[in-house]
């Protein structure tokens, strides 16, 4: 495996210290469980963890990580992307150092809307017009499809409407989910399914793949999704290769867009035997030179800003250079260590309301109470 | 030392095992439930009944226990009806029965998270057998609609054998002498079946009730595996609940606040049972053999006249 060849580099570089990787459960859920039990038990089992971008506000607070901010001086921390910064830092302290990066963006169908002469949406409105003209010309392609069933990426995709319409979660540690701007902003996610019609109903069960599979047969004219799926779209013998453009995500009128971040980070573990040797492969892993070997083989999208402008993997993935400007402004999901308990309340008050059995004020009404409940627990 | 002293002292450690596993952790979560307790960031202070307070305001919970009295009432009614129906079909003398009987049982001996992962692929909206079946497109477990009845459907075709051979074994204890005897005197089928089999099935009946109502009560696997609890929490049930609050975002507080009331309401329904149960005892201890009561009527003499 590639990630191997990359740890045995390290071996070779590094006499003396010997490399052990282990795989997790894929689901992201059962990986956050593993981590929290084994720590919790003071595990030392392992010294370096891989972290979803959620997680590190949360491990830092327990006290499961140990403070690295002594291997980023001050003026090598510009050279990462802000928001993963923003995730990794608790306290002003940094406890993990972002790895690679991910965000949502906008697929669209190069080919047909150069076809209908139309340019790629900048707000909502026009996103809906485009995609309600074309769909309605192009027999069984549907307009925009997202990722709307109960779970973590749900969560992304609300939150990129409420950003683009000046709304937020938490405000200086409390909550705001309440407000007019994310009601409106979740009142037009519902009605892209029941009153533009440009979102078909199976987007509330659908995630990142079935919505993948949809785009990537030529069913659809827009697409919320990951950086991962260009790839895939881009192989030889898939039917949309050559036609697919990807763009930030649209905002509502006169308010700026910004997409959710997504991406892992290492960390050390704080009842860790070995500290000198992780912080030594910690380096060596988020360096620049092997951050762009991944971003080469596996398509880990790099943290460090520079390689963006790195003449060879633009000339390998074209693609990359788009996503700076993306990536400048994906948001961290809420940095609070309480942010796992927060997102299992809100998963199905925003399924409630983007499938119709809650209305958008009522559900944010019933999380606000909720988070307030969690978060009282500080007090 | 009496023999009853003697007897006392032989079921002390029962006793004392009994109480540390069973006592003292209810005593426990009922202490937990009174805290705001987060073990992994080291909080833990008393709150009194504030979590109590929130539950009756908390949408979320009350959502979860209609969920879960739909599931239990639906699920377990018609179990017991189906379950009624085949254990009176398996008590008819007829060929293979022995076979047929434990083919009946093959659902029930299946473990819950096998079935439930079986069941999920069934009712897949693209590749699932049931829509391939009728031939339809319906999004059985993304519905809000057909999810709950899905998951219904699932635990009633996965315990109506365990109904049906309990009643089975009901059916087998009823002496055939009440039956013949009603014969004798012309009763139709349907009258022995309501004045003989159903009073006399009345305490299995009731085990099979209290059994199933705190199985379905309590249901967490079938439902978990098959659903998680969506689409927008409209199959979470209590226990999904409870879990999710415990296990996933590590509340021990409130999450030990939802299982008392769990524990609250199995042991309301477990009481009320049982005092069904004893009634019915003292009844039946009444009125055996229930011929003597007259509950068959001795039909006009002019029938059995005909009947010569």
């Amino acid at each position: 495996m590639l990630f191997r060849e990359i740890l045995d580099r390290f071996e070779r570089e590094h006499p003396g210290i010997k490399v052990k990787d282990e795989t997790l459960p894929a689901s992201t859920d059962e990986q956050h469980q593993f981590y929290v039990i084994n720590l919790e038990g003071k595990s030392a089992d392992f010294d370096l963890l891989s972290m979803d971008v959620i997680w590190v506000p949360e491990f830092a607070r327990a006290g499961w990580l140990r403070d690295l901010s002594h291997l980023l001086p001050e003026d090598e921390r510009k050279g990462f992307f802000p928001g993963p910064m923003d995730a990794v830092t608790y306290q002003e302290k940094i406890y993990a150092i972002p790895w690679y990066v991910d965000a949502g963006l906008l697929y669209y169908r190069k080919d047909l809307l150069k076809k209908y002469g139309f340019i790629p949406p900048e707000t909502w409105q026009e996103l809906v017009r485009i995609a309600r003209h074309v769909s309605e010309r192009e027999a069984g392609v549907y307009g925009f499809i997202w990722q709307g069933k109960q779970y973590e990426g749900l969560i992304c995709n609300v939150l990129e409407y409420f950003w683009g319409n000046g709304g937020n979660i938490l405000k200086d540690g409390r909550s705001v989910i309440n407000s007019p701007e994310n009601a409106e902003a979740l009142t037009f996610m519902r009605a892209l399914i029941t009153e533009y019609r440009v979102t078909p109903p199976l987007v509330t069960t659908a995630i990142e793949e079935p919505t993948r599979h949809i785009f990537g047969n030529g069913r659809a004219v827009f697409m919320r999704n990951w950086p991962y799926a260009w790839n895939i779209f881009e192989r030889e013998g898939s039917p949309v290769r050559g036609k697919v453009g990807v763009s930030p995500l649209p905002a509502f009128p006169g308010k700026d867009s910004a997409s959710t971040l997504g991406g892992w980070q290492l960390g050390i573990n704080r009842y860790s035997k070995h500290t000198e040797a992780a912080e030594k492969l910690i380096k060596f892993l988020t360096s620049p030179e092997v951050q762009k070997k991944l971003a080469l083989t596996i398509g880990y999208k790099p943290s460090r800003r520079s390689l963006y402008q790195d003449a060879e993997l633009i000339r390998e993935q074209p693609f990359i250079a788009n996503l700076h400007d993306v990536f400048m402004r994906a948001k961290p999901r809420p940095v609070s260590p309480y942010y796992m308990m927060i997102s299992q309340v809100i998963q199905p008050e925003f399924s409630a309301a983007i499938s119709g059995i809650k209305t958008p004020e009522e559900a944010l009404d019933s999380a606000h109470r909720q988070i307030g409940f969690i978060l009282e627990v500080e007090k | 030392m009496t023999e009853r002293d003697r007897g006392n002292r032989y079921v002390i450690p029962a006793l004392v095992l009994l109480s540390f596993v069973t006592i003292y952790p209810v005593f426990y979560v009922f202490y937990l439930s009174l805290q705001r307790r987060l073990l992994i960031f080291d909080i833990s202070r008393f709150a009194g009944f504030g979590n109590y307070l929130f539950l009756l305001s908390d949408e979320r919970f009350w959502n979860a226990l209609k969920n879960t009295a739909y599931f239990t009432s639906l699920s377990v009614s018609l179990e017991l009806l189906l379950g009624l129906l085949i254990a009176l079909l398996l008590n008819r003398p007829f060929r293979f029965r022995g076979g047929i009987r434990a083919v009946v049982l093959i659902p029930w001996a299946i473990p819950t998270v096998v079935s439930a992962k079986m069941w999920e692929w069934i009712y897949n909206t693209d590749f699932g057998v049931l829509n391939y079946l009728i031939g339809s497109k319906i999004n059985w477990l993304g519905s809000p609609f057909w999810a709950m009845n899905a998951a219904v459907f699932m635990d009633v075709w996965k315990t109506t054998p365990f109904v049906a051979i309990l009643l089975m074994a009901g059916l087998q204890v009823i002496p055939q002498d009440l039956y013949q005897a009603a014969r004798v005197d012309g009763a139709g089928s349907w009258f022995v079946f309501r004045r003989i089999t159903l009073p006399l099935l009345r305490p299995v009946i009731l085990v099979v009730l209290i059994f199933r109502t705190l199985d379905a009560f309590r249901v967490f696997d079938a439902v978990y595996v098959l659903t998680g609890g969506g689409p927008a929490n409209t199959t979470e049930t209590l226990s999904i609940y409870a879990y999710k609050v415990l296990f996933q975002t590590l509340q021990f507080g409130y999450g030990s606040t939802l299982s008392v009331v769990v524990f609250l309401c199995t042991g309301a329904i477990s009481v009320f049972y049982i005092k069904l149960l004893s009634r019915g005892m003292r009844q039946r201890d009444r009125n055996v053999p229930p011929i003597d009561r007259g509950d068959i009527p001795v039909p006009p003499a002019r029938e059995i006249q005909v009947k010569q």
